[in-house]
């Protein structure tokens, strides 16, 4: 996954400790999503989220499905301010190769959109769903699993 | 000698009270000057704030000519004045004029200057105002006047013997340059014009000339900074313009992509069906 070159997003940028974006990057992120929203609902739908990923990325059509079903966790259709917020903050990330150190700050919120069913619990398949999104290797997973695995279901 | 009184600008006060004809260095010439000026100190001797109230020093026109000495002030220093030095080195400058009793002679060395604004620092018993000793230690050195101040006076003093006055305030400038010092031009300039105005009898033509060149220089610098303080305002509160625009066209594209994105679900609605009559009603209609 690339960001657009010279689009909006690719002038934004992460702490790179905390992997976040800065009060000001946030309050002009704000404004950008206020300029999308034109339903005035402070949400995007998926025709609006799928016309924002389709331009400032080069994600296809199914992995921007992917991302929207991950985000919109509340499975209501649209997408707040929160879960764009997080969109942006993934995309800039892996922008910046900053996926792992992200995944270490924010390891909890990750867990839970990468758990669809709730179940708290992740297996390969879900690291092998968004690894467009967090660039994570198999041979990485295979590491992770026979480390933490101990209940041998090959599930984190 | 004594001639037309001789004011020097400042930021404003009440005048001081003392005479220049009381000045105890009044007639010391500029050996005992530099004499008075300890360097082991290792820093120019720490002026504190006198008991009266800050004095209006307002640097009238005629304050390089050929005038008598000038009332001196008591306390140059403000509390809240960002240059204490300014009426500092104005009040070396009353000395110089007071001791060498002349400006027309239009050559009046940077040594005498520099001499003249250590005894102004020596007549005033109490001012808080820290003096860099490197400057001191240059201009006893001889350096050039006026080469590395960023005031505007340099301008109008270039010529005038107010060497030792800008390069003392050049170094407190450097030391207090803050992006307040646009409000520091404005008072300067605003000095200038009134010290223009009071300066009466002793004004001529070339020194109001001189007052109009160093003003609209002040002016012209005020404007150089205008910029950036518009500029560091905008960064602290706003976007960028640049990136405003940016932000706006494209979210412009992607609302115009998805605007045709929404024209082409709503087509395929079957005709005569309310919900297409609905979605392409004008809101006033329904």
């Amino acid at each position: 996954m690339k960001l657009k070159q010279g689009s909006f997003l690719w002038y934004l940028y992460l702490d790179k400790l905390y992997c976040l974006l800065s009060v000001r990057n946030v309050k002009a992120l704000v404004e950008y999503f206020h300029l999308l929203d034109v339903h005035r609902k402070k949400t995007l739908n998926d025709v609006l989220f799928y016309h924002f990923l389709h331009h400032v990325t080069d994600l296809k059509r199914n992995q921007i499905t992917i991302v929207f079903n991950m985000l919109d966790w509340n499975a209501v259709g649209e997408i707040g301010f929160d879960q764009f917020y997080m969109l942006v903050c993934i995309l800039l990330a892996q922008e910046n190769h900053l996926e792992e150190q992200f995944i270490f700050r924010h390891s909890r919120p990750i867990f839970e959109l990468l758990d669809l069913d709730g179940e708290l619990k992740i297996g390969p398949s879900n690291f092998h769903m968004y690894n467009f999104l967090f660039k994570i290797k198999k041979q990485q997973l295979r590491d992770l699993y026979h480390d933490f695995d101990i209940t041998g279901d090959c599930t984190a | 000698m004594e001639e037309k009184p001789f004011k020097v600008r400042t930021l404003p006060g009440p005048p001081h009270p003392v005479s220049p004809q009381t000045h105890p260095r009044s007639t010391l010439g500029p050996s005992l000057a530099i004499l008075s000026l300890s360097p082991g100190s290792g820093q120019l001797p720490t002026i504190t704030a006198s008991p009266s109230p800050p004095r209006q020093l307002s640097l009238g026109p005629g304050w390089a000519q050929d005038t008598p000495p000038p009332p001196q002030p008591a306390l140059p220093f403000l509390p809240n004045s960002p240059r204490p030095l300014a009426s500092l080195g104005v009040c070396g400058l009353q000395a110089l004029a007071k001791s060498s009793g002349h400006r027309g002679s239009g050559k009046s060395s940077p040594h005498d200057t520099r001499n003249l604004w250590t005894t102004a620092t020596q007549s005033q018993p109490k001012l808080n105002v820290p003096l860099p000793t490197v400057r001191e230690d240059s201009e006893l050195e001889g350096s050039s006047v006026g080469g590395k101040t960023r005031w505007s006076y340099n301008q109008k003093a270039g010529h005038d013997s107010d060497g030792g006055w800008e390069e003392s305030d050049d170094g407190e400038d450097k030391d207090s340059f803050k992006p307040e010092e646009l409000d520091e031009h404005a008072l300067m300039e605003l000095e200038m014009r009134r010290g223009s105005s009071l300066g009466g009898p002793l004004e001529e033509d070339d020194s109001k000339t001189d007052d109009e060149k160093s003003s609209s220089v002040s002016s012209l610098n005020i404007s150089k900074h205008t910029p950036h303080r518009a500029y560091w305002v905008e960064q602290q509160s706003r976007l960028p313009l640049p990136l405003t625009e940016l932000m706006e066209n494209e979210a412009l594209e992607i609302l115009t992509k998805a605007l045709r994105s929404f024209l082409r679900l709503f087509l395929h609605l079957p005709i005569g069906d309310d919900s297409l009559s609905v979605a392409l009603a004008p809101p006033w209609l329904l």
